[in-house]
């Protein structure tokens, strides 16, 4: 079972890695605009072609990836064309900020989602659904980064609680977890809204309550274990995009995480700090899916029960 | 007598004790002057020679800088000389001068910057074009590939600060020469800074400085708003009425070096023809694109340099006419029927080139598209998200409307050599002009500041006379700082922002 999924792991490492060569490769752009600062010194067409021969960009696609393969497999992602670092560094440097950034966020969904969308679910019609359907509503239809600018008009410019900007410490945190959060949160109510309603009417919860079993111990135990599959599922791809597309608000809390680090490199066509994230991530949201996989075993026994049958 | 002997002990100490606290006390009182300065430079590393951001911050500084006239004047180097056309240099690096180790600045330690510069970043190594050097006590001879006479003005690039090649991890701490010394840095959100007690040129004001990085301008804004920044560099162009209004801010707005103009495909037969560049010359009103679209904060451009540049000629008032337009389109063998224009008898369409990273393109493209069809004329507007490389690869773009720094370095040899010589990396179009040519040849021969000046100001005279692009506007730089910030002065180069001049008030000033 391990041996297969580490196998698929490496495959799935393998294509990622030579779909994205080529389609960065044969994507409109070039490095050498930015790396010869062509719009700071007279540069002429001339040099920027050596350059070009030099860093082998005129080679056969193939020709290139394979050359890339071969250090990969030395595990040498090679170097940034801009910074001249190593680009497992600059990726290793940024990452932990997004990494935060992503877990604190998460943490503000959940803070606000579960009770949310658990009162819309047990008050099903009442004035308590329907205010977190106008903040699932409100949620999902502000941007994130007007959001973000709300926050910080109000808690950085009027009440001066928390910084507008930088990272250092939890304060910093405070309010771009605040804005990725919220706007989580407002999908994550509804979910867990109608997951949990489709629990509730389940027969395993009508024999729970038939044994006389306490409502709060049949909510806990039996109905909200039940609804977390679909949730988490979701939770799932949601981290996933977390870690790679917390851009925007990276930018506007100056907040130096990899989302940006990427975009730069997109910008500049920093082609190794491309690969190298790509890759980064897909091996990240590869792992968080087969941790999704086997968390599924432990919340719902159904599944490991039809596991062991299958045995 | 024990007790009065005991009592008189006690008051003693008590007195010597409070004292103590007393000075404790006014030394921690003494506040350590301090200031946050908010950048929207991205600073991805501190390499020096790869990033502005040491030369910005005050951490590192070149041989030559640029005064606020565009004037090349002595910084490291105490003066230099070419002893032939251009090609051999002879720079005396001043004495006394250490870097923030306490190692001395000799032209050795210049050459071994020079060197590690020209091997870490492929730009320099193409400007410089530095064949070998020779250091000798201060003096350091460069020779150069081929004849350089604006190499002096290549040498104010920050990129070729001077620091210790031989420090380690110069990407997070480089070692340089500046009033500021790094404490900590934090890629593209801050950098620490702390006095550099030590400095060559005298007293450095501020004890701490914290440089913050920012790209959206919107936030710049509310973070000086908030207090979280003392000076906010490019605050949001739409804030600047509720800052003018803000007391407790000032604002600053100095003419940049930047041209926002209309660059011409001369692969288009149609844009040959000078008489068809006047047109488009004419049909935008410089003023308006200054006021409105720009809310004030620019001025009306002629040529390619600011008007009191040494290298801008007389130029002719600049006019805004659709009915000129209409003649000179006339003039080219355009035809008008029916309020459309024909073009060898085919509906006249242009394709107009802009991007949005300046947001006040494509507005001038829409002012240009809005003006023609007056004439008749169909202007499509295409968004590009790189306008360099859609430049370089494509052909189907008739106008573009783009923007540039036509003077970084005190000399114009950057821009002509770019944008008007054939192969130049900034010539997207492949324009050849042979007067202009001609011209821009000369001046890359000759070495001397006066006659230098008065070749560029031909060559801008050409440009102008053939109407090669069409100068709009020159955008200023806007800054806003806290009123008790002294000594700041917002630099038309940009290079210099962080210096040992920049001041707080204390609570007795």
């Amino acid at each position: 079972m391990i041996v297969k999924r580490i196998s698929e792991f490496i495959l799935f490492l393998l294509i990622l890695s030579a779909v994205s060569f080529v389609l960065i490769q044969a994507a409109p752009g070039d490095p050498v605009r930015s790396m010869m600062k062509t719009d700071d010194t007279a540069i002429s067409a001339e040099q920027m072609d050596s350059l070009r021969k030099e860093l082998g960009l005129n080679d056969p696609i193939l020709l290139q990836y394979g050359k890339w393969l071969i250090r990969f497999f030395q595990l040498d992602f090679g170097h940034s064309y801009m910074t001249k670092q190593l680009v497992i560094d600059e990726l290793l440097k940024t990452f932990p900020a997004t990494l935060e950034l992503t877990f604190s966020s998460l943490l503000v969904m959940t803070v606000i989602a579960v009770p949310l969308g658990t009162l819309a679910a047990l008050y099903k019609g009442k004035w308590q659904d329907h205010l977190s359907r106008i903040f699932a509503l409100a949620g999902a239809a502000v941007p994130s980064l007007w959001l973000g600018l709300l926050f910080i008009q109000l808690f950085s410019v009027k009440l001066g609680i928390f910084p507008s900007m930088g990272k250092g410490s939890i304060s910093h945190l405070i309010l771009p977890s605040l804005t990725l959060g919220i706007a989580m949160a407002a999908v994550y109510v509804r979910i867990l809204r109608s997951s949990l309603l489709e629990s509730l009417s389940q027969d395993f919860i009508r024999s729970a309550k038939a044994r006389g079993l306490s409502n709060s111990r049949i909510f806990i135990h039996h109905t909200f274990r039940h609804s977390l599959t679909p949730v988490i599922t979701i939770f799932g791809i949601s981290l996933g995009s977390l870690l790679g597309g917390t851009v925007i608000i990276e930018v506007l809390f100056g907040y130096p995480g990899a989302g940006k680090l990427v975009v730069d490199a997109i910008l500049k066509r920093d082609y190794p700090i491309i690969q190298g994230y790509i890759l980064l991530m897909g091996a990240l949201v590869c792992m968080i899916n087969i941790l999704v996989d086997l968390s599924y075993r432990y919340i719902n026994p159904e599944l490991r029960i039809k596991e062991a049958n299958k045995r | 007598m024990k007790k009065k002997y005991s009592l008189g002990l006690i008051i003693s100490l008590l007195l010597v004790f409070s004292t103590a606290c007393t000075s404790q006390q006014s030394q921690g009182n003494e506040k350590k002057k301090e200031l946050t300065f908010l950048s929207n430079f991205p600073s991805e590393t501190l390499d020096p020679h790869l990033n502005f951001t040491p030369v910005r911050a005050g951490i590192s500084e070149t041989l030559i800088k640029v005064d606020e006239n565009q004037e090349l004047e002595p910084w490291l180097a105490e003066s230099w000389e070419s002893k032939d056309n251009g090609s051999t240099w002879v720079m005396k690096i001043k004495e006394g001068i250490h870097f923030q180790n306490g190692k001395k600045v000799d032209a050795e330690a210049v050459k071994d910057s020079l060197q590690r510069n020209i091997e870490v970043s492929e730009a320099m190594k193409a400007s410089l074009k530095i064949k070998s050097m020779e250091a000798d006590k201060q003096i350091l001879t460069i020779i150069t590939e081929k004849p350089l006479p604006q190499f002096p003005s290549e040498l104010v690039h920050p990129n070729t600060a001077i620091i210790d090649s031989k420090a380690e991890n110069i990407e997070e701490k480089p070692v340089g020469t500046g009033p500021f010394k790094i404490q900590s840095f934090d890629a593209n959100s801050s950098l620490k800074l702390q006095k550099n007690s030590n400095y060559w040129d005298g007293n450095v004001k501020l004890d701490q400085v914290t440089m913050m990085f920012n790209e959206d301008a919107n936030a710049r804004t509310a973070a000086l708003q908030s207090g979280d920044a003392d000076i906010s560099y490019r605050p949001a162009l739409e804030s600047m009425e509720a800052l003018k209004k803000d007391p407790a801010i000032k604002t600053d707005f100095v003419t940049s070096l930047r041209d926002q103009f209309l660059l011409y495909n001369f692969k288009n037969e149609l844009l040959q023809d000078p008489n068809v560049r006047k047109a488009f010359d004419v049909l935008l009103d410089r003023n308006e694109v200054a006021q409105k679209t720009l809310a004030g904060q620019a001025s009306p451009a002629e040529g390619p340099f600011v008007p009191d540049s040494l290298f801008s000629p007389e130029y002719a008032k600049k006019e805004f006419s659709i009915r000129s337009a209409k003649s000179y389109l006339s003039k080219a063998g355009i035809d008008m029927k029916d309020g459309k224009a024909f073009n060898d008898g085919k509906p006249l369409s242009l394709k107009v080139l802009t991007y949005s990273y300046r947001p006040e393109l494509p507005l001038m493209a829409q002012l240009l598209q809005a003006n023609a069809k007056e004439l008749g004329l169909d202007i499509e507007i295409q968004t590009a998200e790189n306008i360099d490389e859609y430049m370089a690869e494509k052909d189907d773009w008739d106008i573009a409307t783009y923007s540039m720094i036509s003077d970084p370095r005190g000399d114009a040899a950057y821009f002509f050599n770019a944008v008007y010589m054939p192969g130049g990396a900034m010539n997207h179009s492949n324009l050849q002009n042979k007067e202009l040519t001609k011209a821009i040849e000369k001046l890359n021969e000759t070495v001397d500041k006066a006659e230098r000046a008065k070749l560029a100001k031909e060559a801008s005279a050409i440009i102008d006379k053939e109407t090669l692009h069409s100068f709009i506007v020159h955008p200023k730089n806007f800054v806003a700082y806290k009123d008790d910030v002294l000594n700041w002065e917002t630099s038309k180069s940009e290079y210099y922002m962080i210096t040992k001049d920049l001041d707080v008030k204390t609570k007795n000033q």
